[in-house]
């Protein structure tokens, strides 16, 4: 046993390295000023207390609001996907998770501008419904375009966990339900859906934490006065350089996530002990 | 037309990872000089780097940035590169930081073709570190179809002017934004009093409400504006001269009340070590043939007398943004601005954005 622990010493090493340093790093610039250098440094907690700004507050709630519609509708459609696709046969089903995850071959990038060219006031949609003799719609840069490019980005990372805890469910408990004198929608609710929460958890936590931390997806859709906490981060690493009000954004983004988290896996947890 | 800009990219994506692998493959057999150059995006004609790797026996590793501030938060972090193509007050700074190497004007053979107008601004009175690659002004791009003649009169007001709300677009750049609402103020662009600077924000702010929804665009304004989707756009004057070049109905103006005359200039930075052949670069980049070919590629202005004088007869005749005038009384060129200045902007800047 002992021998297979030094094994583990390279993957504690590379850690490390890479994500426990990083992560000091960050909580070290949010408590300070002085700068990105760290030559010369003072303590604080002005970082935090910018936070506490209306603006930067708005800016908050319009991200979360804008993840908790996104990961809504994902839910939604990728629970029916996700579903229609477990009554195929195996083969078929792998297929059809396949067509799912095809898109994401594709760099997010090049997906979002396909999006711009079927939005764009003169774009692909709008000139259909002008020849069809309709008002143009204005599209782009709304909520609508975002959350639409947002949903198309997640889609599959809710589709997949939920997937595949709809497979490991035994046909025989439906059987069992029905037999017991359940109508379908007792069964569906009472067995399937309630055997499948952990990939629902799963896919909600994944596509929150995607959704609520975006920045390219509400840049090129929504423009550059379209703010998210990912596009605030960015703009203060990138071109503003305020690195230390940056990290304090970002710790406390990372409290908020592992919050939730924390919540998911005891709604996880509690429905797991009813059983 | 999106698409046309699309290919464009992917194209420039797909030469620049040859030029890569090109390097990765050829490293282990030849010890080729490497020159490591850091310029603004869609601002070269890609196959001269082909041309002056061949010419010159050597690798070029060509990046691109998409704002001053974010080359030089990569610079700061640590990346470096042997040649960078910033703007003026960028250069400034630089300076400033004792980051550059002096131009050695005797390996430039070239440079008798620029034009002296362009040399010697205050950010490098002497030339000592900076050779000029573009230069040109800010302006506003409006349709003719849709924006009234004689609303032009109203200078940078014409962007709050509440006939064309919900049709503009704003440059997502937080000294041109700043440059516009200071102008309209009638201020200097290079204002440190805090008051005019909160008044400013104000402007902006201000913007915001009236003219809703205001898009701070970057370069994805080139592709909207050449499909006509709004009517007003703030530009840099090289873009202009290619959207226009593609879209007949639009026309560039030079607010009265001043603008921003900005130059982007090659300069060597203090980590280069190749130092002769970065100057053959910046030599080759001179020549009036290779000027030609990237100003008429990208649309800025060159300082190269004959290549500006062959585009504007040719390839940009008739386009007024091409030929910007940069001689105006009430125009400036951006100063450095001291760190406290510079936060005071920063935090006015994201406030500006987050705005809602």
């Amino acid at each position: 046993m002992k021998y297979f622990v030094k094994l583990v010493r390279p993957y504690l090493i590379w850690s490390i390295v890479i994500v426990i340093i990083p992560l000091l790093l960050i909580v070290l610039y949010s408590v300070t000023t002085g700068g990105n250098d760290l030559i010369n440094i003072q303590f604080t907690l002005d970082n935090f207390k910018k936070m506490a700004e209306p603006i930067y507050v708005a800016v908050f709630l319009k991200s979360f609001r804008l993840g908790l519609i996104s990961v809504g509708i994902c839910l939604v459609i990728g629970y029916i996907l996700a579903y229609l696709i477990t009554f195929f046969s195996e083969k078929v089903q792998n297929l059809l998770i396949l067509f799912v995850t095809i898109p994401m071959w594709i760099n997010t990038l090049l997906r979002t501008y396909a999006w711009i060219s079927l939005l764009s006031d003169n774009g692909i949609i709008n000139s259909v419904l002008e020849m069809l003799g309709m008002e143009p719609v204005a599209m782009m840069y709304t909520d609508f375009a975002v959350i639409l490019g947002l949903i198309s980005d997640l889609l599959p990372f809710m589709v997949i966990p939920i997937h595949t805890s709809l497979c490991k469910i035994d046909h025989s408990l439906h059987e069992a339900a029905m037999d017991l004198g359940a109508n379908p929608f007792q069964t569906f609710w009472r067995v399937t859906f309630k055997l499948s929460t952990p990939g629902v958890l799963n896919g909600i936590i994944m596509t929150f934490l995607l959704s609520i931390s975006t920045f390219v997806i509400p840049k090129l859709l929504g423009g550059g006065q379209y703010m998210l906490i990912g596009n605030l981060i960015e703009n203060l690493f990138i071109s503003v350089g305020d690195w230390n009000f940056g990290s304090a954004i970002s710790v406390i983004l990372a409290f908020i996530i592992l919050i939730a988290i924390t919540c998911m896996k005891r709604i996880d947890k509690e429905t797991g002990e009813e059983e | 037309m999106i698409h046309k800009q699309l290919r464009k990219r992917i194209w420039g994506g797909f030469s620049a990872a040859l030029l890569l692998t090109g390097l990765l493959t050829g490293c282990g057999a030849s010890s080729k000089p490497t020159l490591k150059v850091y310029s603004w995006g869609e601002y070269i004609d890609t196959s001269l780097l082909t041309e002056f790797e061949h010419e010159y026996n050597c690798n070029v590793i060509y990046e691109t940035f998409d704002s001053n501030e974010s080359m030089y938060t990569k610079i700061q972090s640590g990346e470096t590169y042997d040649i960078l193509v910033p703007s003026d007050y960028m250069i400034e700074r630089l300076i400033k930081e004792d980051r550059l190497q002096p131009i050695d004007w005797s390996l430039l053979p070239n440079a008798d073709g620029i034009d002296p107008e362009v040399m010697g601004k205050e950010f490098d009175p002497d030339n000592t570190y900076s050779v000029p690659f573009f230069y040109g002004t800010v302006g506003i791009l409006y349709d003719t179809t849709i924006v009234d003649e004689a609303d032009l009169q109203d200078g940078w007001e014409l962007l709050r002017n509440e006939k064309y709300a919900g049709d503009i677009y704003m440059y997502d750049s937080e000294r041109d934004s700043f440059m516009v609402a200071l102008k309209a103020l009638g201020y200097s662009m290079n204002t440190t009093d805090t008051d005019e600077i909160d008044e400013a924000y104000e402007w902006l702010i201000e913007q915001r409400e009236q003219m809703a929804p205001v898009v701070y665009a970057g370069d994805d304004v080139i592709d909207n504006m050449i499909s006509g989707n709004k009517a007003l756009a703030v530009v840099y004057s090289g873009d202009a001269a290619y959207i226009m070049a593609e879209n007949e109905d639009l026309r560039y103006l030079e607010p009265k009340e001043g603008t921003n005359v900005w130059e982007d200039a090659m300069v060597i930075t203090d980590d280069c070590t190749e130092v002769e052949l970065a100057h053959a670069y910046i030599n080759f980049m001179l020549d009036e043939e290779h000027a030609y070919a990237n100003t008429v590629e990208v649309g800025y202005t060159s300082p190269v007398i004959e290549a500006r004088t062959r585009a504007a007869e040719n390839d940009f005749a008739g386009l007024n943004a091409y030929l910007p005038d940069a001689t105006r009384a009430q125009d400036e060129v951006f100063r450095y601005q001291e760190q406290e200045t510079k936060e005071y902007f920063s935090e006015l800047w994201t406030k500006v954005k987050a705005a809602n």
